[in-house]
Parts: C-alpha cells; structure tokens; sequence
C-alpha cells in the first residue's frame, strides 16, 4: 500500500498551495509539479484498487470521529472504479496540455495546470466522500475550477460561455442546499450511508421534493436532458484538451453522484422509469441535435451528453447487467471522448470559427490524427474490434434481459444517427480536396503520446475486455450491495 | 409573458417550499437522535473546544474547511486567470472621487485597530464567536479601506501569495502530523488543555490562525485585482 | 390571537423563501449583468437564512460553553446548520467573486452590460 483514500485529496491541496511559491522561484514547477502529483495519484488509486480485492472496501475515517459524526472515504470497487478512471484521463489531459501552453506566459500556465489539477481532485473528492455537504464542496470545487478553465482563452467568447455555466452551477448549488437541509432537518444527519439506513423515517412527501431537489442539482453537472444548455457552448470555447475533462471527469463524477443519491440514499432499486425516460429522452434530443451541428466541437459537446443519456438508461434497467453495461459504457465514454477531443482540436486547429468543413482532406496532411480520430469515431459508434462495441453490447443485452424491446429498438435507431454523424466527418477527413485557406498544425510530441496512448486502450480493450471486465462486474456487485454498503460504514472500528 | 410563465412556477414554488417547511417546524427538535448531541459533547469532554461551532468547523467536519479554503484560492486563481493581462497593461487604480484629508487620516487611524480586531477575532475562535474566516474578512476590509482611501496603496502580490500559500500549508501540515501520529487526518496531535482557555482545544486554535491568514491573504488579493481593472 | 401568533413563528422561514424567490426572480428576468449576479447572490442569503433558521430551538442559547454555563447542553441550538452555513458562506462569495471577474471580461468585450445584446452563443 502506497497510502489512504484521504492522500488523494490532501496531496494536490498541498501541491496547489506550494505551487505559486515554486513558480517564483523555478518557472517550468509550475508545469511538472502537476504532473508528478496526477501521476502519485494514479499509482495509488491502482494500489487501492489491487489491495481492495483482497480486503474488500477501503474506508478512512477524517480527524479520528467515526462515521455518523466525521466526515469518511470510501474507496470501493465502484468508487475506486470512477476514481482511477477520472485521474488516469486527468493525468492524459495533462500530458497532452503540458506543451500545448508552452507560447503563452508562466502565469497564466500556473493557473491553467492548478486549475486542472483542483478539478481532478474535486472529482476525486465527489466520488470518494462519504458525506452528502461534503460532496456538495467538492462540487463547488469542480464548478469553480470549471468556470476558470472555461474562460482561460480571453479572445473567444468564453467568458459567456463561463458565466452561462456559472449561471446555472448557482442556482444548482442552491437547490442541493434546500435538499441537503430538508434531509437533515428529518435525520439529523449528513452521512451518506446513516441518510440511507434512516430513510424510511422520512415521510414521503419530503422524501420526492428533497430527491426533486437533488436532481435538479446534480443534472446540471450531470448534463442531464433539459439541465445541460450549458454544456454545449462551454465545451466550444474551452480549450481543446479541457473538453476531453469535462466529458471525462466532471460528467462522470456527476453520474457517480446521481448514481449514489438515487441508489444508495434514496433505495430507488430495481427498474428505475424516471431514469430511463430522461436518458432516453437526452439520447434522442442530443443525438439529433449533434447531427445538424456544423462545428465539429459542438457536434463532440452533443455527442458526449448523448452518451451520458445512454449511461443513465443503463443505470435504470437497475439490474446487475444494466450497471455492467452502464459502467462499461463510462469506462468507453471518458477514453474514446478523451481521444475525439484530443484529435479534434487538432484537425481545426487554426480556424476560429472551427467548422466541420474545416477538417477537409486532412487525412494527407495529419495522417497520425486523422488515423486517430477515425478509430475514435468508430469506437463510439460501436464498430468491432473497438471497445466501444462492448460497451453497446452489453446495454442491448441487459435490455433483452428485461424484456425492453422497445428500449432496444430506440438505442438502435438512435445509433444509426450516430453513425451518420462521425461516418459523415471521416469521410470528410479522406475524400474530400483541403481547403486552401486551412492551415495545418502538426501535433507536439506529448499531445502525441497522449493520443496514441488512448487509442491503443481502445484497440486493447476491443479484442480483450476481460482485462477490465473484472473490475466493472466487482464494481457493479458493490454498487448493488447497499445494505453492505451502510453496515461497513457504520460499524466501522477505528 | 416569459416573466408571466416564471413568476407563476416561482409562485408554485414558494408555495411548496413553505409547505414544506411549515410542516418541518419552526424551533423546535425536529429528529429523535442526530450527530449535533454528540457534537456537543465531543467538543466539551474530548476537544475542550467551549465554541462548538468552531470545533465542529476545523475537526469534525474539518474536511469540508479544507474544501472551503480551497474553493477560495480558487475562486482568487480563476479571478487571476480571467482577468490576466500582461504586466504592462495593469492599470491605474480606478478612482470615483479624491479622498479628503478627514477620511485619509481617518483610515490611517483605523486601520491597526482594524487589523487587531480581526486578529483577535480569530485568534479566540474556539472561545468566543468568530473565527478564522470573520476574522480573515475583517483584516481583508481594513485593507480595502486603505485601498480605496490612498490611490497609491499598494500590497505586494508576492508577499500576498507567500501568505496565502504558507498558511495554506501550515493548515495541511497540522493536519498530515495528526494523520501520521494518529493514523487519521486532522486527528488532534496537541494537548486539549482546559475548557475556556486561550491554549485549549490543541490544533483547532493554530488551524484557525493559518485559515485566518488565509483568508485575508486571499480577499484581500481579490479585491486588488478588481480593484485594478481599467475601464 | 394565538393563531397569528402561531403564523408569526413561521415569519422568518417566510421571510427566507420570499428571499429566495425574488433573488431567483432576478436572476431569471432581469437583462443587466450586474442585477443577474445581484439576484443570485440575494437567492444565496435566502437559502443561507433559511439553513440557520432549521437549528433554531425556542428559548435556546448559542452553543458555546462560557464559564458558568457548562452544563447546558440541552439547551443549546444546534450547531450543525451554522457550520454548514458558514462553509456555504464562503463558497458562496467565491462564485460571486468570479461571477463579477467574468462580467468585467464581458463588459470589456462588448461594451455593454445588457444580455440581450451579447448573445455571441445560443441562450
């Protein structure tokens, strides 16, 4: 063992503070420190990972109260699950920015790279907390890391983009507020796993309004159906690689927190129809909406909340197969994403406007890329031999299983769209003349390595999913273990 | 008609809400058993922290200051980095009107007394109500009245983020020696002392000096940066 | 008499909700900048009064054990909801801080304050 869940937060923290006084006196600490912290890490959420399949659940304990009364860590299979996913791409991300940034000034780079590394840990923070006010923190912190991030380019129109975020994250905190207050004016208690336990106390009708509450909170981040205007524009104006997190971590850590509320907190087991029919309905509004999208990174930003949809579907089939598949489709969803991202800023690099038409011939010109985004392409649309197929297998099989023909038909359907979508921009990249005024950037070294990286994942995955299946099939075990959930919280002896 | 349509689903709204809480009750115990008893006598018997309040602030639930202290360095990250221009373009201080001779020596006298309030309300955080953040933020308005009295006051961003960043780690700092002495994050590593004493609740006091600095550190870079934007 | 009385208890969860409305309110119809993070902040202090407002206790007394009074635990408001409020204080004033750095930004940009007439992108 490496160390405890808490070092996932307190070391960046650390790191975070230190930071500024290491840029005075050596420039370029500002752009490893990062690095070196993602990467510590990474190691350690792979340690946890190895070490809980022997002792089963982490649980870690803040300032030596127990449960009920501190705040805990929870690093579970399925937690653990999110937590390695998120950093493993933040670490990506990173890679790939590490020279991207290397033309503007030192300063703004100091609050780029802390920026992300904050936003990573508050993901980190969200999944692992055991604490329903403090995941409402760290969401905070993830929202404040996002609206910087988002505004980091000061010529685009980011700063609208960042306060229509901004917008929306305050009235979201607001009503996780009311929710979390109800909740604890009826349990007296602000522990996930006692909230769950004292459920039933509550009478019904606070129970939907505070559940009504939390939705509405945690949908925005979680790009849900009508909650995600937003997401659109911020993925457009903000920089390239930082689309690749948003759809990678900061949704996910949002899924995860949905996930929780609704499954551990509020034991909706079983078909939940409330998630099913908004994720079907975000699927289909956000899969035809990508398809009349003419910039490429806004069809990305459509696409991506598409997926989260189906995600949320996943999670609503409720049985054992439908969260395998759902975590699969995550696990696919943050890689493949992260390299369309990646990939993509690089094929429009230049251009303002950034047009789909923009990627014109490109296959010539950037051979490595285009190469890159065609497998990405192909893999989310749910091609053989990507990754990408397993992940729409399994969801097409756990609706068979429950007799959901309807829900079968309509991801099917849904799919084709898809398909026409990515098929109609790699066809783009390979048969059609460039355009003249398009110049070309070729990708640095690390941005490579990045892509790359992601791509062979992808290819891995797609002929040997048994190397992750393991993993997903405990964290799916864990997620559906609530009683076991709440009793290893609270009687933990510390 | 679109402030119609929202002023009817506000209506509907506010009237849930205040269903809601009318039910909840107004002053009264409203559950049988919650943390807040045994927050009470923790922060008596094991803390001997006489402000409940502040102990449930910097240890009970010191994981969430934690967070807070960072969504504020962030907040002044982000403020940094959307409204970064490059050193030659930092303009003059934005001034409406000179201040008189009254309000200059007026500031110059306030001032320490300003900065010694806040430092005592944070340094009795555990004893008295305050603490660490209502003191930080009287520091930081002492300095915006110096800011805004004299145009040519300035504070060194340097010696701001020095603050900022080693308070930032002294409170992580505190927390990592309980972490390896007791095995457990921000666990205390101190004495406790009395009840009602200035040196009693071990760390919770330091913790609350370093949030403090901090926090004045950080507010009072936000309103210099802001303060110095051209128009 | 008693009844009003009775209705007079509620008057600062009233006085919260209403608030927490107008603050909304605001922040949904109003066309300037400023007003729009004005209205979120007020919808912020509602929510903020309305979380202090659960953990009062009638006739209670602020959780602080001063000399002399050390044994009232019985009677002391409960503590939680004003930790909770002074973290969501503080998270609070940092989204109004950026809020107010981006509404600069944009001011520079356009030149001007009203919403409607910077939709670069699609509200």
């Amino acid at each position: 063992m490496v160390g405890t869940p808490v070092l996932f937060i307190v070391i960046p923290l650390l790191a975070a503070f230190i930071i500024p006084l290491t840029g005075m006196v050596w420039k370029n600490s500002v752009r490893i420190i990062p690095g070196i912290v993602l990467s510590y890490m990474l190691i350690l959420s792979i340690s946890l990972l190895w070490h809980i399949t022997e002792t089963g659940t982490v649980i870690e304990v803040i300032a030596g109260w127990k449960p009920p009364i501190g705040i805990n860590l929870v690093f579970s299979p399925f937690s653990g699950f999110f937590a390695t996913l998120m950093i493993f791409l933040g670490l990506l991300v990173w890679v790939y920015s590490y020279k991207f940034k290397r033309n503007i000034d030192s300063e703004p780079a100091l609050k780029y790279f802390i920026l992300l590394m904050l936003l990573v840990t508050g993901s980190v923070g969200i999944v692992l907390t055991g604490d329903i006010f403090n995941m409402f923190v760290f969401i905070e912190i993830v929202g404040i890391s996002g609206y910087g991030l988002t505004s980091f380019y000061t010529r685009r129109d980011s700063a609208e983009a960042a306060f229509k975020y901004l917008f929306m994250g305050s009235i979201a905190s607001t009503f996780l507020l009311l929710a979390i207050m109800i909740v604890y004016s009826q349990l007296g208690t602000l522990n996930i796993a006692e909230i769950a336990d004292k459920m039933p106390m509550m009478s019904n009708k606070l129970k939907v309004i505070s559940l009504i509450f939390f939705m509405l909170a945690i949908g925005v981040e979680a790009e849900m159906f009508p909650l995600n205007g937003w997401a659109p524009d911020v993925y457009t104006q903000a920089p390239g690689p930082i689309g690749a997190a948003f759809a990678g971590i900061v949704a996910k850590a949002a899924t995860y927190a949905t996930i929780r509320v609704m499954f551990t907190m509020y034991d909706l087991s079983g078909a939940m129809d409330f998630l099913i029919v908004m994720g079907i309905l975000t699927f289909i509004v956000a899969e035809t909406t990508a398809l009349r999208q003419d910039r490429l990174k806004r069809m990305l930003a459509y696409s991506s909340i598409g997926q989260m949809g189906l995600v949320m579907v996943a999670f609503g089939i409720g049985t054992k197969e439908g969260i395998f598949a759902a975590l699969f489709l995550i696990f696919n969803h943050a890689i493949i994403k992260g390299l369309l991202f990646f990939s993509g800023s690089y094929l429009v690099y230049t251009k303002k406007e950034k047009h789909i038409s923009d990627v014109n011939g490109m296959g010539k010109y950037l051979p490595i890329t285009s190469v890159l985004f065609t497998i990405g392409a192909f893999a989310i649309i749910g091609l053989p031999p990507f990754s990408g197929f397993w992940g729409k297998l399994a969801i097409l099989t756990a609706a068979a299983d429950s007799k959901m023909v309807a829900l079968i038909a309509i991801i099917l359907s849904v799919s084709v769209l898809e398909a026409v979508y990515y098929l109609r921009v790699v066809n783009r990249i390979y048969f059609f003349p460039k355009k003249e005024s398009m110049e070309t950037q070729k990708p640095t070294i690390n941005a490579l390595i990045a892509m790359i990286s992601l791509g062979i994942i992808i290819l891995v995955i797609g002929f040997y999913p048994d190397l992750i299946t393991g993993f997903i099939d405990r964290a799916a075990a864990d997620l559906m273990d609530k009683t076991g959930y709440i009793k290893d919280i609270l009687t933990i002896n510390n | 008609m679109k402030k119609a349509i929202i002023l009817i689903s506000l209506t509907i709204l506010g009237v849930y809400l205040i269903d809601i809480f009318t039910g909840i009750g107004f002053g009264t115990q409203h559950f049988a058993s919650g943390v807040k008893d045994a927050y009470l006598i923790g922060s008596k018997e094991t803390l001997r922290v006489s402000n409940v309040v502040t102990s449930i602030v910097v240890n009970f639930r010191g994981f969430d200051t934690l967070g807070e202290v960072t969504v504020l360095f962030l907040a002044s990250m982000a403020l940094g980095g959307i409204l970064y221009k490059k050193r030659h373009d930092v303009g003059e201080r934005s001034v409406l009107f000179p201040s008189t001779r009254i309000v200059m020596s007026g500031a110059k006298l306030l001032f320490p007394s300003i900065v010694l309030l806040g430092a005592y309300v944070f340094i009795h955080g555990h004893l008295s109500p305050g603490g660490g953040f209502q003191g930080g933020t009287i520091i930081a308005t002492g300095f915006l009245l110096m800011l805004i009295t004299y145009r040519n006051y300035s504070v060194s961003h340097n010696r701001l983020s020095w603050v900022e960043s080693l308070a930032g780690v002294l409170f992580i700092s505190l927390g990592l020696a309980g972490y390896f002495v007791h095995d457990s994050f921000l666990a205390n590593v101190f004495p406790e002392g009395k009840l009602n004493d200035l040196f009693s609740g071990g760390v919770i006091g330091i913790i609350y000096v370093a949030v403090g600095f901090k926090v004045a550190a950080e507010l009072t870079g936000i309103i210099y940066t802001i303060l110095h934007e051209k128009d | 008499m008693e009844k009003y009385l009775e209705i007079l208890n509620y008057a600062i969860y009233g006085a919260a909700i209403l608030l927490l409305l107008i603050g909304l309110y605001g922040a949904l119809t109003k066309k300037s900048l400023i007003k729009i993070v004005l209205g979120l902040s007020i919808m912020d202090s509602g929510v903020h009064l309305l979380m202090i407002s659960i953990g009062y206790l009638k006739n209670g007394t602020a959780p602080i054990f001063s000399p002399g009074h050390e044994n009232e635990l019985a009677k002391m408001v409960d503590p939680v909801p004003q930790a909770l409020v002074l973290t969501a204080i503080v998270i609070g004033f940092g989204v109004t801080a950026v809020a107010l750095a981006l509404v600069i930004r944009l001011y520079k940009h356009h030149n001007t304050l009203r919403i409607d007439e910077i939709k670069n992108l699609k509200w």
